[in-house]
């Protein structure tokens, strides 16, 4: 579904990331982790045509418009309503403005803001905002989907019901998924495989795992399953450099 | 308890109401030189007699439609000017010194120059508010549109918008936002242009009537006009609020 080859990036000066060769299958699930500042984001943009690289290739097996990507911030149009920027999308690709709106409508009771739709954003908290684009992404039913740090704003509650509610989907409609986080558990949780950044300049894939947890999942119970803990304890290794202080075997 | 007092426009006029006690009674006790200040009483009854005798309106009549027309024109040269100059980078190389130096000098010293031009008939004043306006408005847009916030420039091209749908949803709300927060800056500027161009020469207008006033030594008609075109422009800027807060519903909300 996406395959990138030998990405190098850089901002003028050293590449910040060099050399990155990352797959997702279709259908598959993959988190990318990472160190803050090593270039996580910077893979994505250029997975969305948003950036060039300095050398590598990007390769997607479905056309653009079937590539959802949530960025690591929230900014919605201020001047449009969380109905109207749920919409958007829909509006562009040709929908007709109550059948758009509708949908828009659907994905925002997904998210528990059914009460939320003719708000304006700054009306909103970080959270809601969140969930707000996290249903216009969704809206669209990209075939590939691409998110920075999704949940990073939500409380545990929400944020794991909006995980669960997710993968449904994503096991479901057999979506392909290239998710970056700072947060292990939720790497291993939701993913098939998990690819760890070396802290940059000059970042390279520093390891890649296999989860073995079957699907379906659930987000909760997945971190009892036997081999939850010894992953955990490998990517801390991975990225601290060094062997995990705290016994996460639990 | 004492809620109104809290409401700013209460507390303003008041301030303006205690301040105007004060200038009273300093007349009236003798304090104050009727000559050169005179008491906001007479003020008012010089007020008073200007619109009693009707000759007033002609005088309002030329400045308002001076100051509106120039408005309106500079309004709609100056966004046309700053979208064309934001789109076209050649353009922007012409404008943009043009644009800077008038922006750098008191445009109002361009008063007499359009009264050579001109003639001291309305057109004149119309090009002063004009000249005034356009140039605010366009640097409103101008930097309206390239400081347009780019994250909201990826998230759409990323939901799969083009140039028309990224001027649609991104550039004309976020200008329009420029261009409304500027909106009683504009309306200011306006009168500023219409009224000096009338006080350099003219035979109509509140400018006129400052400049009869100044020269005759009229004190209390100077300070009459004064607070009279303070009244109008007040209004003007009540009613620009109210339209900004209309149209900018997203951010007062
Ligand atoms: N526009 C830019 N200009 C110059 N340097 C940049 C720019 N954007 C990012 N960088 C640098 O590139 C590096 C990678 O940035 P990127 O945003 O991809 O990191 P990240 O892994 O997503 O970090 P985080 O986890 O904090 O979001 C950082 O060191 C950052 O300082
Ligand atoms: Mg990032």
């Amino acid at each position: 579904m996406l395959r990138v080859r030998g990405l190098t990036v850089g901002y003028g000066g050293e590449p910040v990331l060099e050399g990155i060769d990352l797959e997702v299958e279709a259908g598959k699930f993959a988190a990318l982790l990472g160190p803050s500042g090593s270039g996580k984001t910077s893979v994505l943009r250029c997975v969305t045509g948003l950036m060039r690289p300095q050398s590598g290739r990007v390769e997607l097996d479905v056309p653009p418009t079937e590539v959802g990507f949530l960025f690591q911030d929230d900014a919605l149009l201020p001047w449009r309503t969380a109905r109207q920027n749920v919409a958007l999308g829909l509006r562009i690709r040709g929908a007709p403005r109550r059948a758009a709106d509708e949908k828009a409508d659907h994905w925002l009771a997904l998210m528990g803001l059914e009460d939320f739709g003719g708000r304006f954003p700054r009306q909103l908290s970080g959270g809601q905002r969140k969930r707000v684009a996290i249903a216009q992404v969704l809206a669209l039913e990209p075939k590939l989907l691409l998110m920075d740090e999704p949940f990073a704003a939500l409380d545990a509650i929400v944020r794991t019901r909006v995980t669960q509610e997710l993968l449904g989907w994503v096991e479901r409609e057999h979506l392909s998924v290239l998710l970056v986080t700072h947060d292990l558990e939720e790497a291993i949780s939701a993913s098939d495989f998990v690819y760890v950044l070396s802290q940059g300049p000059r970042a390279r894939i520093r390891a890649r795992h296999e989860v073995h947890i079957a699907r379906p999942r659930n987000v909760l119970e997945s971190r009892r399953h036997p081999t939850f803990g010894p992953l955990l304890r490998r990517l801390w290794d991975d990225l601290s450099g060094e062997p995990a202080s705290v016994d996460y075997a639990l | 308890m004492k809620r109104w007092l809290d409401r700013v426009a209460v507390r303003r006029s008041l301030a303006l109401l205690a301040l105007v006690i004060v200038w009273e009674a300093l007349s009236r006790l003798g304090i104050l030189n009727p000559f050169y200040v005179p008491a906001p009483s007479a003020v008012a009854k010089v007020l008073g007699a200007l619109f009693a005798d009707g000759q007033i309106w002609q005088h309002l009549d030329a400045t308002f439609t001076a100051a509106l027309a120039g408005l309106t024109a500079g309004l709609a040269l100056g966004i046309a000017l700053g979208f064309a100059a934001a789109l076209t980078p050649l353009l922007a190389e012409l404008l943009e010194p043009v644009m800077i130096l008038l922006n750098a000098i008191p445009r109002v010293i361009l008063a007499p120059l359009f009264v050579i031009w001109l003639g001291i008939e309305l057109a004149s004043k119309i090009a002063l508010a004009l000249v005034l306006v356009a140039v605010l408005v366009f640097f409103a847009v101008y930097s309206g549109i390239k400081e347009v916030d780019q994250r909201l420039v990826e998230r759409v091209r990323t939901l799969g918008g083009g140039r028309r749908v990224l001027i649609r949803e991104v550039y004309v709300p976020s200008v329009s936002a420029w261009v409304l927060g500027n909106l009683k800056v504009a309306v200011g500027f306006a009168f500023t242009g219409a009224v000096v161009g009338e006080f350099v020469a003219s035979s109509r207008g509140l400018g006129y009537l400052l400049q009869f006033a100044q020269s005759t030594y009229n004190a209390s008609l100077t300070i009459a006009l004064i607070v009279l075109i303070m009244g109008f422009v007040l209004i003007l800027f009540a009613a620009a609020e109210r339209l900004e807060r209309r149209l900018l519903r997203w951010r007062y909300a």
